[in-house]
């Protein structure tokens, strides 16, 4: 009896799967246009989906065998139980394969069943606790209608009741993994995440490379939206992405803000927008909310905004507001999800249009439309830091080695402590460097992560025409926010240079044996990795080595590297400034006293003005520049401080 | 932002735009104070704001000008005068085509002479009243106009005029919002012809950067030089911090009355 | 001893030669007292003074001089008696039959002259005595109640006091009309206001636009120049104080502060004026319904003149509290005091948080980080409070007090109030 009612039962599931795709395949195609290749996508998906998304879930390694073991049971048990039972192809090898690969599934969701028992507080609830279960349904039915398929039970064992009661759990499983999954279950994970995958935005992404500057609005076509206001204005893959959300949960472990009580959690944001998609209310979500917003109040549809003006629409603007920008949860998505593009898509909408930039973001904002600089001080005054420095200017020499990008930290006081060190390294090196001098401007960071993509191509597009009048090899700057737009954002306008952190090229003069150092004689020392240069732009090492090569064995915190937790001070955060219940720098900190160390090296300015603002510190905050400055044993008089090996030497000489 | 289905009801209001100078910079920009006359106006209950400006159109002004239309304006009604001329006679006819019940403007402009006049030579013009330095307008009812009057030290003065009437705001007011860009690439400037009556009286004018003021000496009767001696090194000593360690709060809290009573900040 | 100098020529002479081995001594006898003497009286009763004695060796081995008068002020009792004859030298002026009028409007702030109205008073008689074969006289036009009774010291030789009800508070159509009259009946030469705000800032625009003359805004500094229609030449401020203006100087002046010297050489005869005419009553449409009390914890902090503001050492913050009420200050913090949650964001001073331009700032328990620094750049007098006599604050501060904050803010309270209580009984 089974096996006449089993090839209805597949192919109906199937049917309804393909109904509910085509369903799903509509929700995104309300989103814009965005060109992408979609063979080579679908070509490129399983690589993808093996090596680069597996990647980022090994990180876990229980949860990864654990996927490896149901996903790819689950996967093979499918397509052969569409051959073996929809198609009766039962013959030779396929049913056992079936088998095997049902019970692997079956193993696989035992593990996913270990976990779904004291759930970790990240992991959604909801519909998902039952997914352990639907995983069990579905391989343990598949493994014994499977059983006399290939010939270890009788054809007709057991009554038929045995054989309903069988069906009917068999129904439950093909509902939950081919119905729901395709019809908004659990499971759509697998089928958004998929085709996600195939058409991502950043398809450079995969393969190892690194994609992450903001792609830029095309301000000239007066027809084109600034930013996002409604679901269906982001691109239709960003609406495939935010339905690939598994809700695991890691990027609200490592967000900075929701860590600190700021209303953000990168998972419901992305459920939110999956709620904006479809239509409806949150309510649904079974998740941690925003810090502090109950669940249930907000609601949104394709058409409707996200952000009201005034009153509750589908996401507060505080929400948007709190993100600093620092990629952890992009970082740590195992679906490859891009929140921070969409974050300061909707802020583009909110600054752009709205114009509704909270606390100080219109005034920095004004400042830099005015003055080129977010403090709003005279742009002539950019070199009053260095009137005793005589630092070489570009309009004088036109050419040099090194362009030695400031940032806006001048106008900082505790920042040029760390130029002025920069410039004693770079001398002690005999670099041929310029600067440009009242000629450079804000690199235009804080107006593109602010929203206000307009400022931003404004003053980019000044500075590489100014960059353009110059010859230089590259560009030397100890701002990673400066060095992450010159670097990968000016692109798009135009504007390729080479540039390098002022960490990796210290390390590089270094080894070149530029630079020599007396050995180090403080105590334990830390590295703060700054998000922009580590996460941004995968300098994690050169760093390290430069402090190694200053003698300094870097205790190391728990959260470094790719982990390394936000100082708090980008994406405008402080200049938005929302309220949390702890600050992000003070928790730092934390991590910081947690292994004991005397001194926090840092590579960034903003790093420097959070972390130094924190009360009570147990840690001094010095920049990497700083303490290789102070270490740096200067060659160019020898004679009169001969290192141990030169003096020995002399002396071989005279003997 | 203007319902025109209560246009029977609405207050007309007309906010006079300049363009702006940054202090630092110099570039072009909303003007302060025009545009927390905007701010003020789109406070104002029922109000149908028509924002004017009169004088030349250039790259600069133009940027200027979407700055206001940015603060969310469609339209932005520019009386097109040469650069030297005197705009009052244009202002003044605009007005009274378009009769607004209030008119609001800046103090003074933040480029060029800078007087500070046009409110009051157009309200005498026109034959309205005109109030300075107005923090926010409370109510407007009956065509009496509330209005609250800046004082310094954050003081306020409430005042009443028959309207309609100029006003003039002050720093006081509330700061402008931000002006998005989106509005402001979409707003429409809305340019009408006006007999130019050019400005003879500046043209004989000689204009350079400000300098510095010198800063006055303090003077002192005193008949010998050991006394003017002694009260100029008198002042220059008060610019050394002085550090009391080791007294009773009482002596410190004396030394510090003393200093706020010098100050004259104590009322 | 008589009054009569006796001279002692050797002596004399041995004062004036320093190699003479008696020299020191002979010094030390006509120092009468003193170590050494550097003045005394010579012969013919003229002062004679030793350069050489004058001043100290100071701790780097450099000879220095103290020209504050410190060192002198023992042996100096001689010239007190100067003082008092000096005090009242100021020459008498009486003009009669002016040439020509100059008329000053002064704001009589506190029914006052005010330091602006004085430097005003300084420019008028600059104008009015420019010719001292023609002088002019200097006419100031007063409104309402004053008690003012230094008008002649301030140069004032006619005074028109229009002492009615309706030039009470902010009267703008009565006063314009008032001048309107004196313009009709007395034709000043000039008219000169203070441009200051709500006072002859606001008026002097009104009476120029109703008597249709340009005036001259922001005025700070005149000289003579026989090319311009009235012989005279001005400098103002245009486009918000950023441009300077040379232009003639025009028949109605508003001018700044400081735009002269206000007069101290001599005294005016302030001879009473009055129109001919009675005022024509007016049917005004400003209508004064006076001032609102505002709470000064209100004040803008950008704007406040007077901010106390607490950091992370305040621990009684309702001590703080009450003290900022008493003062009359704007309360202020430090970012450390706003991220803990003890004020509101918009309190916090510094680079990230309010620019400040206080003319008087006090900044209790705050060490001064240097973001809080930057952000208090532009204060005139920084009066630091502070327990650590290390921190960063004192350094910047004009005034420093190291003791417990608390007590210190408590005794400062004390001492307002009681001090408020005695100008109270006085009056």
């Amino acid at each position: 009896m089974l096996d006449s009612i089993l090839p209805v039962l597949i192919f109906s599931a199937l049917a309804l799967a393909v109904i509910g795709a085509w369903r799903r395949v509509r929700l995104w195609r309300q989103g814009r246009s965005s060109p992408v290749p979609i063979l080579k996508g679908l070509a490129a998906m399983p690589r993808r989906y093996l090596v680069d998304l597996h990647h980022v879930v090994g990180r876990d390694k229980v949860m990864s065998n654990t996927h490896v073991a149901t996903a790819g049971g689950f996967v093979l048990a499918a397509v052969l139980m569409i051959l073996v039972h929809g198609l009766g192809l039962a013959q030779g090898v396929l049913g056992w394969v079936l088998l095997a690969a049902s019970a692997c599934m079956f193993v696989g969701s035992l593990f996913v069943a270990r976990r779904r028992r004291n759930p970790p507080a990240r992991l959604s609830k909801g519909p998902w606790m039952r997914l352990p279960k639907s995983l069990m349904a579905f391989s343990l039915s598949v493994f014994l209608i499977t059983l006399p398929t290939v010939g270890i039970l009788p054809e007709d064992f057991g009554s038929w009741i045995l054989a309903v009661a069988l069906a009917a759990v068999l129904v439950w499983g093909l509902g939950e993994m081919f119905f729901g999954m395709t019809w908004g279950g659990p499971m759509k994970h697998a089928f958004a995440g998929a085709l996600h995958l195939a058409f991502h935005r950043r398809a450079e992404r995969f393969g190892g490379g690194r994609s992450t500057g903001l792609k830029a609005l095309n301000l000239d076509d007066p027809k084109s939206s600034l930013g996002v206001e409604t679901p269906s204005d982001f691109t239709w893959n960003q609406l495939l992405g935010f339905d690939a959300c598994v809700q695991c949960g890691r990027c609200e472990a490592m967000c900075p803000a929701f860590a600190a009580g700021q209303p953000l959690n990168p998972k419901k944001l992305i459920q939110d927008m999956v709620v904006g998609m479809a239509g409806g209310s949150d309510a649904n979500y079974a998740g941690s909310p925003y810090p502090d917003r109950p669940v249930g109040e907000h609601h949104g549809n394709p058409h409707g905004p996200i952000v009201a003006r005034e009153g509750k629409a589908l996401v507060d603007a505080e929400t948007l507001w709190s993100c600093t920008t620092c990629r952890a949860c992009v970082e740590e998505c195992p679906m490859m999800i891009e929140h921070v593009d969409a974050i300061v898509d909707m802020r583009r909408f909110l600054t752009l249009e709205h114009g509704n930039t909270p606390n100080k973001g219109a005034e920095v904002l004004d400042n830099l439309i005015a003055t080129d600089n977010p403090g709003g001080f005279d742009p002539g005054s950019r070199m009053h830091w260095a009137a005793d420095l005589n630092l070489p200017l570009m309009r004088d020499v036109k050419q040099a080695d090194v362009l030695l990008w400031l940032g806006d930290g001048v106008f900082d006081m505790r920042n040029q402590r760390t130029l002025r060190a920069l410039v004693k390294v770079l001398r002690g090196a005999g670099i041929d460097f310029a600067v440009l001098g009242n000629e450079e401007r804000d690199s235009g960071d804080v107006a593109r992560r602010l929203g206000d993509e307009a400022t931003f191509q404004s003053l980019a597009k000044r500075n590489i025409a100014t960059l353009s009048q110059y010859r230089f090899q590259r560009i030397v700057t100890c701002d990673p926010h400066s060095f992450h737009v010159l670097k990968n954002e000016y692109g798009e306008l135009d504007g390729h240079y080479e540039v390098f952190h002022h960490s990796t090229y210290i390390a590089e003069l270094y080894e070149a044996g530029r630079l020599h150092f007396k050995p180090w004689k403080g105590g334990t020392v830390t590295y703060h990795d700054p998000c922009y240069l580590g996460r941004y732009n995968g300098e994690y090492e050169a760093p390290r080595n430069v402090l190694r090569a200053l003698g300094i064995e870097v205790a190391e915190m728990a959260r470094s590297g790719y982990r390394s937790r936000c100082c708090g001070g980008g994406g405008g955060a402080p200049i938005t400034d929302i309220p949390g219940k702890q600050r992000i720098p003070d928790m730092r900190m934390n991590d910081v006293k947690e292994t004991g160390a005397d001194l926090v090296a840092v590579g960034c300015p903003q790093c420097t003005a959070m972390l130094e603002g924190v009360v009570d510190a147990t840690a001094e905050i010095r920049d990497i520049a700083e303490l290789v400055a102070d270490a740096l044993v200067t060659e160019s008089d020898p004679h009169t401080q001969p290192t141990a090996e030169a003096r020995i030497a002399i002396k071989e000489v005279a003997s | 932002m203007q319902p025109e289905a209560h246009a029977k009801a609405a207050l007309e209001v007309a906010v006079l735009v300049s363009i702006g100078r940054h202090p630092l910079t110099g570039r072009a920009r909303r003007a302060d104070q025009d545009a927390r006359g905007v701010e003020l106006a789109m406070s104002l209950d029922k109000a149908r704001i028509t924002l004017m400006h009169a004088g030349a159109l250039d790259d600069d002004s133009e940027s200027a000008l979407r700055g206001y239309l940015g603060m969310g304006f469609q339209t932005l009604t520019l009386v097109e005068q040469p650069r030297d001329a005197d705009v009052i006679p244009a202002l003044a006819s605009a007005l009274s085509e378009t009769k607004p019940q209030l008119v609001i403007s800046g103090e003074r402009a933040e480029q060029g002479e800078g007087s500070g006049l046009l409110p009051y030579l157009l309200a005498e013009r026109l034959g309205w009243p005109v109030v300075s330095g107005l923090a926010s307008v409370e109510k407007v009812e009956d065509g009496v106009a509330t209005l609250l009057q800046a004082l310094p030290r954050g003081q306020r003065r409430r005042l009443q005029v028959r309207l309609p009437a100029i006003v003039t705001v002050d720093a006081a007011a509330s700061a402008a919002r931000q002006s998005a860009y989106g509005p402001a690439r979409r707003g429409e400037l809305r340019c009408t012809e006006a007999l130019a009556v050019p400005d003879e009286a500046s043209s004989e004018w000689t204009v350079q950067p400000a300098r510095k003021r010198p800063k006055r000496l303090k003077i002192v009767k005193a008949a010998s030089a050991r006394d003017r001696f002694k009260a100029a090194a008198a002042k220059a000593e008060g610019g050394g911090g002085q550090v009391l360690t080791d007294v009773t709060p009482e002596q410190g809290a004396e030394a510090i009355f003393k200093l706020l009573k010098e100050e004259g900040v104590l009322r | 001893m008589t009054g009569i100098l006796r001279r002692d020529p050797r002596q004399e002479w041995i004062a004036r030669n320093r190699l003479h081995p008696e020299h020191e001594r002979v010094l030390a006898e006509l120092g009468q007292g003193t170590a050494v003497a550097t003045e005394w009286v010579g012969p013919n009763g003229v002062i004679r003074k030793n350069p050489h004695a004058v001043g100290f060796i100071g701790p780097n081995g450099i000879k220095r001089i103290d020209r504050s008068g410190v060192q002198q002020a023992a042996s100096a009792g001689r010239g007190v008696g100067h003082e008092s004859a000096a005090a009242d030298s100021r020459r008498r002026v009486e003009i009669d039959a002016p040439a020509f009028l100059v008329a000053v409007v002064p704001d009589m702030a506190g029914g006052r002259l005010s330091s602006h109205d004085r430097d005003l008073l300084g420019l008028a008689r600059q104008l009015a005595d420019a010719d001292s074969e023609q002088p002019g006289a200097v006419l100031a036009v007063v409104f309402g109640n004053h008690k003012e009774d230094g008008f002649g010291e301030a140069g004032v030789d006619r005074l028109l006091h229009l002492d009615e009800e309706v030039f009470d508070g902010y009267m703008p159509e009565a006063r314009l009309a008032a001048l309107s009259t004196v313009e009709r009946e007395l034709a000043p030469y000039h008219w000169l206001l203070p441009d200051s705000k709500l006072g002859g800032a606001d008026l002097g625009r009104r009476l120029a636009a109703r008597i249709q003359e340009r005036p001259a805004t922001g005025v700070w500094q005149i000289e003579k120049d026989d090319a311009c229609e009235l012989g005279w030449r001005c400098t103002a401020r245009g486009a918000a104080g950023t441009t300077d203006i040379q232009r003639a100087l025009p028949r109605v002046v508003l001018a700044l502060a400081e735009c002269a010297e206000p007069v101290s050489e001599t005294r005016h005869a302030v001879q009473p004026l009055a129109l001919s005419q009675v005022l024509p009553p007016l049917l005004g449409r400003i209508e004064d319904l006076g001032q609102v009390a505002v709470d000064p914890a209100g004040v803008a902090l950008a704007e406040a003149e007077f901010i106390l503001s607490a950091g992370n050492g305040i621990k009684d913050w309702d001590g703080f509290h009450h003290a900022a009420k008493v003062l009359g200050a704007t309360e202020g913090a430090s970012r450390v005091a706003v991220d803990d949650g003890f004020m509101p964001r918009h309190r916090q001073v510094g680079a990230t948080g309010t620019w400040v331009t206080a003319r008087v700032y006090v900044a209790v328990g705050i060490s001064g980080a240097i973001q809080h620094l930057q952000g208090i750049q532009s204060c005139e007098k920084v009066v630091a409070i502070n327990l650590d006599p290390g921190c960063d604050m004192i350094k910047r501060a004009d005034l420093a007090v190291i003791g417990d904050s608390a007590s210190i803010l408590a005794a400062l309270v004390d001492m307002v109030e009681q001090q408020r209580e005695e100008k109270r009984d006085a009056a």
